[in-house]
């Protein structure tokens, strides 16, 4: 047995312990540990990976006279990490009151806890796949496991996840036709095989496959224009579901599109592709996309009132960072864009167990009318605060280094329009997140909320290990970094050298531990200083003026609605909705044609298709 | 160099940031007394007033978090400053650089946000809607000339940066290399100040002085002493990227006192623009400025 039969295997165990004991309370706790001896699995297989060898799956397939096989490389081990980490942190969340609450109030646990392990399961064979078939099989099972764990909740959650399947299966042909070209071409799906068959393929069939497979990932990751079911899918999913989903789901596009367009096809093709009518190449084409996925969601999460559907928005928007660091190709760049895939996880599952601390408690994530929660929810309101400082990108957690990794390797690679728009990205994710902690923590406590406590340990917990887990890798960076290396290396990028408090560059370093411990010096001195002063005297947090006026806890004054009415005076025109147009537009003409067909289909007699048939079929046999 | 020494540099970089301050606010306000034709404060006004405002009777806390806020406002800038060389230190300049500067810049803002936030004042929350629109807006050109600096120096190293103009004279400066990225990044410069005429996140007329609306005592003398830091560093970084850093004290003092000299006298002469003017403003322009400047130096 490899460690990966081990990992796959167990993974496969949990899946149908939760098919058999899902419906039962105690079977979240299961599932925990069960997670935890995956992620104990893949922890075995550690130091092979770090010894740059390959994993393998005992078990072999042979489909249609292809062989299937699965591997495990660095790539794979360090997105499974973060999978596996998602599913492990979730279940605990959903495992005791949560979960309990769930219940009681209808929803169907068991399919949750099946479809979280189903998820797990078909990542870490997606993850594992070791040819294009495998990769097309996995990409598959990754689909429909998904579209299981968006249905849970029902109602409007079952149109997002129709929606997200309609958007999976069109992207799924995609790969699929690009498959088949490869298969044309190549007589095999092997990775070798394919490698030496683009080499020789000529730059419009390269550019067609480019298009094809980057179609395809792209509606997985949420990339422009592929974006508009994710945010809605995601945000619709219960609490354990909708984090697992906001930190790694997506993720999955960027591992294909890491394995195809930079194992496969390899960066340095794609510069060689240029694009008709302009002076730009197919590189630079991916960079803009990533950019523009960075700005427009990012801008669109701004004016969101659900925190639920804030964070997801703002999920499509971090995606783009990753994928901006990872077409760059220098070794900062595409470490930054890697170590934001984990840096954004942990940011993006707290932020989500937050939000669905309050819900627990209050019942809502409408942003206007939560508030003033800080004194009630203290520990989720530390979980929140680590969350968005991680998100926007500021220091001292993780997503400052992430980010400024890309953001050095613009500045070196000499690219300032795009430097220009992931930095416009960051400052709306600074305002956005500013307005979802202060609408739901800040501000003025509504009445009905006076007697909100914080959530139970179960879901407090998760929330504290992810805070520690953020503020650890932003002060000592490198412990990821060490794994980015790995992955770098194993894909044929560059491989950036780290140090543990960041990098170290002629042209500017990073060193977080000088930085962090001087801001923490520094917010002791604050501390000093502060307390220095005279006595202070607490009000009660209902006590409250506003204009001269005293303002009993009565009188709604927290100021949410419109938060940001100055920007939006200038800005709110240029939100078209154009994509939203364009979607709705291919269903009504998808409409027109379907309604055409059945006219057709219904105007015209039996023996008519019988004669076309048949001189078709003539037509083909003669010739 | 010897951890002593960098030890003892950290330690005085804030100290003398803050000292600096306090004359920096003093010149404001004097600058502030000669349009209006008054006599203004006395020299040592600053620091009594900080020392005032902290020996206060009346402190009111809306919360722990209405502390924090404060002290992550003075502790941001009290870390800021170790990042931004002068004359005979350089503190750890070299382990972060511009990029990081710039971020950790963010940390007094995003604590006085979360400050103001728990007070619960509308008129709070307002003025801190409106500091980020107007972080949004002076931050488009100010990172144009972020990255124009550091791609002409060919390094965010701010050490770096400083040597290679002090190497070249004055025509080796950022200012004559690039002036049109020197003007937009004055442009940035008074925006990131919060004086006229972009203080609509102040408003005292309409908003109650919007983040200052529940700050008594310490509170606001803790604004008081982060107010120097701003001006002390907002002035060194424009020294630092367009006017050669420091080649000793009395220059380097010199030339921070002019650049933070010209956002003060026009700031007393100008009334004050709507958010969302200043966001037209600011991102027309500056940007085109900065954009055009970039071009310069790019090609």
């Amino acid at each position: 047995m490899t460690p990966l039969d081990e990992l796959l295997l167990f993974s496969g165990l949990t899946l149908v312990l939760m098919l058999l004991l899902g419906r039962f309370s105690y079977a979240g706790k299961i599932a925990t540990v069960f997670y935890a001896g995956q992620l104990l699995f893949l922890a075995k297989m550690a130091d092979r990976i770090i010894d740059g060898s390959i994993v393998t799956f005992s078990l072999q397939v042979e489909l249609f006279g292809l062989q299937m096989s699965w591997r495990f490389d660095a790539l794979s081990w360090f997105f499974a990490v973060i999978t596996l980490g998602a599913g492990l942190l979730s279940s605990w969340y959903a495992s005791g009151e949560w979960g309990e609450r769930f219940r009681r109030q209808g929803g169907n646990l068991w399919l949750l806890h099946v479809a979280l392990a189903a998820n797990v399961f078909s990542m870490l064979i997606l993850l594992g796949s070791g040819d294009l078939l495998a990769l097309f099989i996995g990409w598959e099972l990754v689909s429909w496991a998904s579209f299981l764990l968006m249905t849970v909740a029902g109602g409007r959650a079952i149109q997002a996840a129709m929606r997200y399947i309609t958007y999976a299966m069109s992207g799924a042909m995609a790969i699929l036709a690009g498959i088949v070209l490869l298969w044309s071409h190549a007589g095999g799906l092997q990775y070798g095989q394919i490698i030496d068959v683009i080499a020789q393929l000529s730059q419009a069939q390269v550019w067609l496959l480019v298009a094809l497979f980057g179609s395809g990932f792209a509606v997985k990751m949420g990339l422009l224009p592929f974006h508009l079911w994710q945010a809605p899918a995601y945000a619709e999913t219960p609490g354990p579901g909708a984090a697992f989903f906001g930190a790694i789901s997506a993720r999955m596009g960027l591992y294909a599109i890491i394995l195809v367009l930079v194992q496969l096809i390899g960066l340095a093709r794609l510069s060689e592709l240029t694009i008709p009518f302009t002076f730009l190449d197919m590189r630079d084409l991916w960079a803009w996309i990533a950019v523009l996925t960075i700005i427009l969601p990012t801008y669109t999460a701004l004016r969101q009132t659900d925190a639920r559907y804030l964070l997801a928005w703002h999920g499509i928007g971090q995606g783009g960072y990753m994928l901006l660091g990872v077409v760059l190709g220098d070794a900062l760049g595409s470490a930054g864009g890697l170590l934001h895939v984990f840096n954004y996880a942990t940011n993006q599952a707290v932020l989500f167990f937050a939000v669905f601390a309050v819900m627990f408690r209050t019942g809502t994530a409408d942003l206007n009318k939560l508030g003033g929660l800080i004194t009630r929810m203290p520990i989720s309101f530390f979980a929140m605060l680590v969350g968005i400082i991680g998100l926007a990108g500021l220091p001292p957690m993780n997503g400052f280094v992430s980010k400024w990794f890309v953001y050095r390797s613009l500045m070196i690679e000499g690219e300032p329009l795009l430097f220009l728009g992931a930095i416009i990205g960051t400052l709306g994710t600074i305002l956005s997140v500013y307005k979802l902690i202060h609408n739901t923590f800040l501000g003025q406590l509504r009445v009905e909320h006076v007697e909100v406590r914080e959530a139970p340990w179960s879901m407090v917990a998760p929330m504290i290990i992810l805070m520690l887990l953020i503020f650890a890798t932003g002060v000592a960076p490198g412990l990821v970094l060490d794994w980015v290396a790995l992955v770098q290396s194993a894909v044929g990028l560059p491989v950036v050298e780290n140090t543990l408090g960041g990098v170290e560059l002629t042209s500017g370093s990073l060193d977080m531990l000088w930085v962090v411990g001087v801001l923490f010096a520094g917010f002791g001195i604050g501390a000093l200083l502060f307390y220095s002063g005279g006595r202070t005297r607490q009000v009660h947090q209902l006590d409250n003026y506003a204009g001269g006026h005293f303002l009993t806890a009565e009188t709604r004054y927290h100021y949410s609605d419109n938060f940001y009415a100055g920007l939006m005076h200038l800005i709110r025109p240029w939100y078209r909705g154009s994509f939203v147009w364009l979607e709705s537009t291919l269903g009504s003409l998808l409409g027109i044609a379907a309604s055409l067909m059945q006219r057709l289909y219904g105007a015209l007699h039996p023996s008519i298709y019988l004669l076309v048939t048949v001189v078709v079929t003539l037509t083909w046999v003669l010739l | 160099m010897s951890i002593q020494i960098l030890l003892m540099e950290l330690v005085l970089m804030p100290l003398v940031a803050f000292v600096v301050g306090l004359f920096l606010v003093l010149m404001l306000r004097r600058i502030g007394a000669k349009l209006q034709r008054r006599v203004g404060p006395p020299m040592m006004q600053p620091l009594y007033d900080i020392v005032k405002l902290y020996g206060k009777k009346t402190q009111i806390s809306h919360g722990w978090m209405h502390d924090i806020g404060i002290i992550m406002a003075v502790g941001g800038y009290v870390a800021a400053e170790t990042l931004l060389p002068v004359p005979g230190m350089d503190g750890i300049a070299d382990k972060g650089g511009l990029v990081t500067l710039v971020y950790v810049m963010m940390i007094p803002s995003l604590g006085l946000a979360l400050g103001v936030g728990q007070c619960a004042n509308p008129n709070g929350s307002i003025g801190i809607a409106r500091a980020l629109t107007a972080m949004l807006a002076y931050d488009v050109p100010f990172v144009i000339v972020v990255f124009g600096v550091a791609w002409y120096f060919g390094t965010t190293n701010l050490v770096d940066i400083i040597a290679i103009q002090q190497a070249g004279g004055v025509a080796g400066w950022g200012a004559t290399a690039m002036p049109l990225l020197a003007i937009a990044g004055l442009f940035a410069l008074q925006g990131m100040l919060g004086k006229q005429p972009f203080e609509i996140y102040i408003a005292p007329a309409e908003i109650a002085t919007g983040p200052m609306v529940e700050m008594s005592g310490k509170y606001l003398g803790g604004l008081f002493v982060m107010q120097c830091f701003q001006l002390y560093t907002a002035g060194v970084l424009y020294v630092s990227l367009f006017l050669g850093g420091g080649e000793n004290w009395l220059f380097f003092l010199l030339k921070v006192f002019v650049v933070v000299a010209i956002p003060m006298t026009v700031a007393f002469l100008f009334p004050r623009y709507k958010t969302e003017q200043m966001i037209r403003l600011m991102w027309k322009w500056p940007v085109m400025i900065g954009l055009l400047g970039l071009a310069f130096v790019m090609h």
